[in-house]
């Protein structure tokens, strides 16, 4: 994390017009996001963390401030070449891959647009990158439909492969899923990562995941950024009453678990 | 089998009916609630936990296709026995079920206060509607909100997330029901919000000595609710018992990959955890009881 | 695929309607070979045989200028057929697209063509068709063109309601994020999830325009004689009810048949593409 930052937001500010009103989505948050590291953008319903999602992968412009990719820039219209090196990996696969259209379909368009391969070669390397998350290649020719959610959801990360970015937004990859296809895909996108030295920017509600996938942490709260650390220090010493709140909240399995978790949450109690 | 069981499923099956044949989706399940006893049922999606609580309910029955066997002892009557009236009956009475999203599970075009009154006509049919009001208001103060009148005059649309789950929770327990569904409650709301719902539900089945049938796929959510776990794979009950010695002592490797699959708020990374595996499909494991 | 013809092939009502439309299509191809009297398709007359009763020779009778009415009604199907074929076919591709443009790209573009769209859906089908039956002369094509006219904004707004929805959904949002320009995600991406709708629609409709033909032609504006139509042979045959039933009931019974026919298997298919 010595490197220059792969992204850095810039004192960004979204503002929408609902109606009448005029709501502050985002509010001058400021942060890096380091080359090869896992950031967990952390926040409940209405904290921003999507907003800010959103901007970074170019769905719309801030009001203020400017998102910087790689020491440049990042434009309101962004080229076709910007939009590849940022991908999104969605919550719910079943929505995020097109019904009715096969595996190898939804994963050749990436190929199609961006040229990888000559076109006679596009199957293999279809059938490469569902090897690579794990899959039967043989899955290829199948609908989203004869896939278990696990499947999916590798499908959805292999799509985003598929376009070589080296910064994936992770939305709440695996909150849809059971809690073993969970730990599976999580410890998939863990090996992704180290394989191909990717970033990802990880938004979730589940601060017990964090714990154990993130390197460092950011906390919103009604679209400001309240805390931004280490992963080991914001669960050691967390420095908002927000953030205890939210870690008193996990469910947990274990005693010693449990008596952590009361330790933190009584430590905010004057 | 005692006088006092809320529920008792003995060997219950459900298979579906399609064009193509049949497809058993519950292998013979047995399943017993004491009175006031709040017990979890554990298991991954497509496992039959949800189909279970909807066969208790009686709607499961009514679906095209569904072929249901076994016995389902509600307070001592058998479920079957009675005619679809009569289960319509019980439903919304002595049996209610909270959802997992409760902004959806409210009609949207009646006030809340509306909403309440229906409820209560369904076991008074004779009731005002003052005294529903009165009660309404009574039972809103019991889940913590601090000004019923102006949730009884608001559309669930008006409220937030947390707000309308804890209006289901005291619309489900405002005809005393001897029993209580709840599928997954509170997942569709932010984590904060979940845990607090979670705990109010647990001190109000509490105070009214409710049994609870609790369905979910974290073993985590059910640590601090139940006081008994069944862990459901694949249509069969793979173990039983106290939550203690399940969380202790955890028997069956089905429980244990369920368990180890949970990231722990200690760290140490995510472990390597098989999505299938035989041994999930050895025998069921049950735990001595510690209640009659 | 597979499921959908199990499915057709299993339900009762799915499978008369298929016997009803197979009898339909077989009869309009085989016209030529099965039919009793080719020749009466034409302008034939024999007022010796005129306004015969059913009989051995003449199964559902003959008109009033002595044509066999069986073989009038196969030709006339494979009129009604081509007219459907026709139709649907320019219809259903102007009002996906527009639909399409409308509900994806929103807008000004989604302002101006779903107004065009209300415009035509607020004048009564049978009005603008006469309209436009009144401006042209009352030849076959042009009731074609007219009743094109007044089919295809339905499948704009039904393909424009599609659009709109499935937009928000998740793969329309990965296939924008990939780099996949605007006429892939329109047409890869949300159209093949309009298309259990739209095959609902046009074997529904099928029968419907087949409907609306007979209509025009009763009022004498659409397929013109000598060539064969159920609608003109009905609105010719009121002439001389009740006495020379033959004349109408036939014509209107195979009517009833094709849009019957056409019908049971839409309301079939609807339930088995578009659940909910």
């Amino acid at each position: 994390m010595t490197s220059e930052p792969i992204l850095s937001v810039i004192d960004v500010t979204k503002r929408f017009t609902v109606g009448q009103r005029v709501v502050t989505a985002v509010d001058g948050v400021s942060f890096d996001v380091a080359e090869g590291e896992c950031l967990a953008v952390v926040g409940e319903s209405g904290s921003g963390k999507s907003t800010i999602a959103n901007m970074i992968l170019g769905l719309y412009p801030p009001s203020e401030g400017s998102l910087i990719f790689r020491g440049r820039d990042l434009p309101e219209r962004r080229t076709l070449e910007l939009r590849r090196q940022i991908q999104l990996v969605q919550q719910n696969p079943l929505s995020s891959l097109n019904p009715r259209r096969s595996i190898a379909a939804s994963l050749r368009l990436a190929l199609d647009v961006h040229g990888y391969g000559a076109p006679a070669e596009r199957p293999g390397i279809i059938e490469d990158l569902l090897a690579e998350v794990g899959l039967d290649p043989h899955l290829a020719r199948r609908s989203p439909a004869g896939l278990s959610g696990g499947q999916r959801q590798r499908v959805a990360i292999a799509r985003a492969l598929a376009c070589r970015s080296d910064l994936i937004v992770l939305d709440e990859p695996t909150s849809a899923l059971d809690v073993i296809v969970q730990a599976r895909v999580l410890r998939l996108l863990e090996e992704l990562r180290r394989a191909h030295g990717l970033t990802y920017i990880f938004i979730t509600h589940d601060l017990s995941v964090v714990r154990n996938v993130a390197d460092r942490v950011a906390v919103f709260q009604r679209g400001k950024l309240i805390e931004f650390a280490a992963t080991a220090r914001i669960f050691e010493d967390p420095g908002t009453e927000y953030t205890r709140s939210l870690i008193s909240a996990i469910p947990v399995v274990s005693e010693e678990e449990a008596a952590l978790r009361d330790s933190l949450a009584r430590a905010g109690v004057p | 089998m005692t006088a006092q069981d809320t529920l008792d499923i003995q060997n219950l099956r459900l298979s579906f009916r399609n064009w193509s044949g049949s497809v058993e989706v519950l292998h013979g399940i047995d399943l017993r609630i004491a009175r006031g006893e709040r017990v979890a049922l554990v298991g991954e999606s497509g496992s039959g936990k949800s189909v279970t609580a909807r066969i208790v309910l009686g709607t499961m029955q009514e679906t095209p296709g569904a072929r249901v066997s076994g016995r389902i002892l509600f307070g001592g009557r058998d479920l079957d026995a009675m005619s679809r009236t009569e289960r319509r009956a019980v439903r919304g009475t002595a049996m209610s079920m909270i959802f997992q999203d409760p902004t959806t599970a409210l009609n949207p075009v009646y006030r809340i206060g509306t909403l309440v009154h229906e409820v209560l006509k369904r076991r008074e049919p004779a009731i005002t509607a003052e005294e529903a009001r009165r009660r309404g208001g009574d039972i809103l103060r019991e889940v913590s909100i601090d000004d019923p009148e102006r949730v009884l005059d608001s559309f669930a649309f008006q409220l937030s997330g947390g707000m309308n789950q804890r209006v289901m929770i005291a619309m489900s327990l405002i005809n005393e029901p001897q029993l209580l569904l709840a599928d997954e409650p509170g997942t569709a709301l932010d984590v904060t919000v979940q845990a607090q719902t979670l705990k109010l539900m647990r001190d109000l089945v509490e105070s009214h000595g409710t049994s609870v049938l609790f369905i979910s796929h974290n073993l985590g959510v059910v640590r601090e609710f139940a006081d008994r776990i069944y862990v459901i794979y694949r249509g069969r009950i793979v173990e039983r018992g106290p939550t203690a010695a399940i969380f202790e002592d955890p028997r069956h490797p089905y429980t244990r990959a369920l368990l180890a699959a949970i990231p722990r708020l200690t760290g140490g990374g995510i472990p390597e955890i098989a999505e299938r595996s035989d041994s999930f499909l050895a025998p069921m494991v049950a735990h001595e009881e510690v209640m009659g | 695929m597979k499921r959908t013809a199990t499915i057709l092939l299993g339900n009762p009502l799915s499978v008369l309607g298929l016997i009803l439309v197979g009898f339909v299509v077989l009869t309009a191809l085989l016209a030529d070979f099965i039919a009793p009297y080719p020749d009466h398709a034409g302008a034939v007359v024999d007022f010796v045989n005129a306004n015969k009763p059913p009989s051995a020779e003449y199964w559902l009778g003959t008109d009033v200028v002595g044509r066999d009415i069986l073989s009038r009604i196969f030709y006339a199907y494979r009129v009604s057929l081509g007219l459907g074929i026709v139709v649907l076919s320019i219809a259903t591709p102007i009002g996906v697209v527009v639909g399409l443009l409308a509900g994806y790209i929103g807008g000004w573009t989604d302002y101006i063509l779903m107004r065009i769209t209300d415009v035509f859906l607020s004048i009564p089908p049978l009005v603008l068709a006469l309209a436009i039956m009144g401006l042209l002369e009352p030849t076959l094509l042009n009731g074609m063109i007219a009743v094109t006219a007044m089919w295809w904004p339905w499948y704009a707004r039904l393909v424009y309601n599609i659009a709109r929805a499935e937009k928000v959904e998740g793969y329309v949002l990965a296939a924008e994020i990939i780099g996949g320009g605007r006429m892939h995600v329109m047409f890869r991406e949300i159209l093949p999830n309009c298309v259990p709708a739209i095959v609902t629609k046009m074997t529904l409709d099928f029968g419907f325009v087949i409907l609306i033909a007979s209509s025009l032609s009763f009022l004498g504006l659409g397929v013109q004689a000598p060539t064969p139509d159920l609608g003109s042979m009905v609105s010719e045959g009121t002439r001389y009810l009740p006495d020379s039933w033959w004349l109408t009931v036939f014509p209107g019974a195979a009517i009833l048949i094709a849009v019957f026919g056409f019908n049971l298997i839409g309301d079939v298919l609807r339930e088995v593409l578009e659940p909910d």
